[in-house]
């Protein structure tokens, strides 16, 4: 994956983020405080406006400046901790121009890791914790298993969306949603909801950046001498 | 204990705690009972409408008398009715969420809260339960019961809610010392991430202390650079006026000394 690539997933991100925004802000509205649409597609707006003036940024420092971003312009809990989890995947991926797979599990591991050091959430407390570790081992696994970059974040984002899905029947123990008790089971949680979107988008634009390889390779023989 | 109110008070609950609706069937289920006994329950239930039954599928859910029931425990609070005013005034002043809360076994239950006046959308919270040691309310309180009382919640499971929340006793037995000293207990991203609040005591015509009132909102506004003076002052001016009323007369609350 190059810049170009981050660029995609990104802008893959903001566009689900404007066509979900409703149904985030309705899936909050119903455990939390019906701002999570709003917020997210509030963020990723700037996020796209900053990231649109950095034009020579390697993948780790735009992920960095998303990160920033996030937390100086969304509100609630989402804007510490997705901001959070883009800094700290831009962190893991440092100065490169260019990473594969490898760096991304490492920069993946950190978003966790830096959520979880502030938010303290584990899995099964109905928080985005439950769809960003199984896409982590599910990523993982791919890896292990001899998958490539594209089965592998078709993976995460499977086992994310199945993860946002699996939070409907918990009771929250985290956010305000745990204000809430018993009454917070039988809805899905809106922060998993939008980590399953954001895998979603990677899955995306892993492929079409593939694809777009893929037809670049095919034409040069063509347009060659 | 009668058992048939037992029952009756379960079904309730099981009711309240799902969005779905749930069948005679799922509910028997669920409590380990048969179903003809849920289904004479639910007959009683929906006769003083605790409880109706959806016409299309069968199923039931909570009956339109609770929430009458509901707003006469609110309206039977006093803390929160003489607390109208205050905790609209101090929304106004201070441009910032208002919560009001009393103390409820290990948690603070919220009676009332004034939206932030910005007409943006948010949710009211009122009833919403939060672990005493997480927020700005519950150490507000606490730091004002009696020792007994407070050893008792101390030595309590203190849950942690975030990467900030103090879970251990000597911290949080020091974090009390701080609210009796400063007369405001802060909270700093405790219970949410991104959240804080500033809340005081409140005290009753025996100077016992019955809730809590304070500002809640996101951490940059509330704390910039520690608490922001002027909300400090707010809260502190708004559970002065409120004790004042509830009774505490002239007897000088403790901490609440300009």
């Amino acid at each position: 994956m190059d810049a170009a690539c981050v660029r995609r997933w990104l802008g893959e991100v903001a566009a689900r983020l404007e066509a979900e925004r409703d149904f985030l802000t309705q899936l909050d509205a119903a455990i939390g405080d019906a701002d999570h649409g709003i917020n997210m597609h509030r963020g990723f707006t700037a996020v796209m406006a900053r990231i649109a003036a950095a034009q020579h940024s390697v993948p780790g420092q735009l992920l960095k400046l998303t990160g920033r971003t996030f937390i100086s312009t969304v509100g609630g809990a989402a804007g510490p901790l997705y901001g959070t989890a883009f800094l700290q995947a831009g962190e893991a991926l440092g100065e490169h121009e260019r990473f594969g797979p490898r760096l991304l599990l490492d920069a993946l591991r950190a978003s966790l890791e830096g959520v979880q050091r502030i938010g303290a959430a584990s899995v099964g407390d109905k928080t985005m914790v439950d769809a960003l570790t199984p896409a982590l081992a599910a990523y993982q696994l791919e890896l292990r298993m001899g998958g490539s970059l594209e089965t592998a974040v078709s993976g995460a984002r499977e086992a994310a969306a199945e993860g946002s899905r699996a939070t409907i029947p918990l009771q929250a123990r985290k956010g305000r949603a745990s204000y809430l008790g018993p009454r917070s089971v039988g809805h899905q949680d809106p922060g998993a909801t939008s980590t399953a979107l954001m895998f979603a988008a990677l899955e995306q634009a892993v492929l079409a950046d593939r694809s777009q390889r893929f037809a670049a390779g095919a034409k040069r023989p063509v347009s060659g001498p | 204990m009668i058992q048939s109110v037992g029952r009756a008070a379960r079904i309730l609950k099981a009711l309240g705690s799902e969005s779905a609706r749930l069948g005679v069937t799922e509910l028997a289920e669920r409590l380990g009972l048969a179903k003809a006994t849920v289904y004479g329950l639910l007959r009683t239930l929906e006769a003083h409408q605790l409880v109706e039954q959806d016409l299309e599928t069968g199923k039931y859910r909570l009956g339109p008398a609770l929430l009458q029931l509901g707003n006469a425990f609110l309206d039977n609070n006093e803390l929160r009715a003489r607390s109208l005013l205050w905790a609209e005034t101090l929304a106004g002043r201070a441009g910032e969420a208002v919560h009001v809360g009393v103390l409820y076994g290990p948690n603070v239950l919220l009676v009332h809260h004034v939206f932030r006046p910005d007409n943006s959308l948010q949710i009211l919270q009122v009833g919403a339960s939060i672990p005493w040691h997480a927020c700005a309310l519950g150490k507000a309180i606490v730091a004002y019961l009696e020792p007994a009382a407070r050893d008792e919640l101390l030595a309590g499971t203190l849950p942690r809610l975030t990467g900030r929340t103090l879970t251990t006793r000597s911290a949080l037995e020091a974090e009390l010392e701080r609210v009796v000293d400063g007369g405001v207990a802060v909270e700093d991203q405790e219970a949410i991430v991104g959240e804080a609040g500033l809340a005081a005591a409140l005290f009753d015509n025996r100077g016992a202390v019955v809730g809590a009132i304070g500002l809640a909102g996101p951490v940059e506004r509330l704390l910039p650079d520690g608490p922001a003076a002027e909300a400090v002052a707010a809260v502190k001016e708004a559970a002065r006026g409120l004790s004042r009323e509830l009774g505490a007369g002239r007897l000088a609350a403790p901490g609440a000394g300009a």
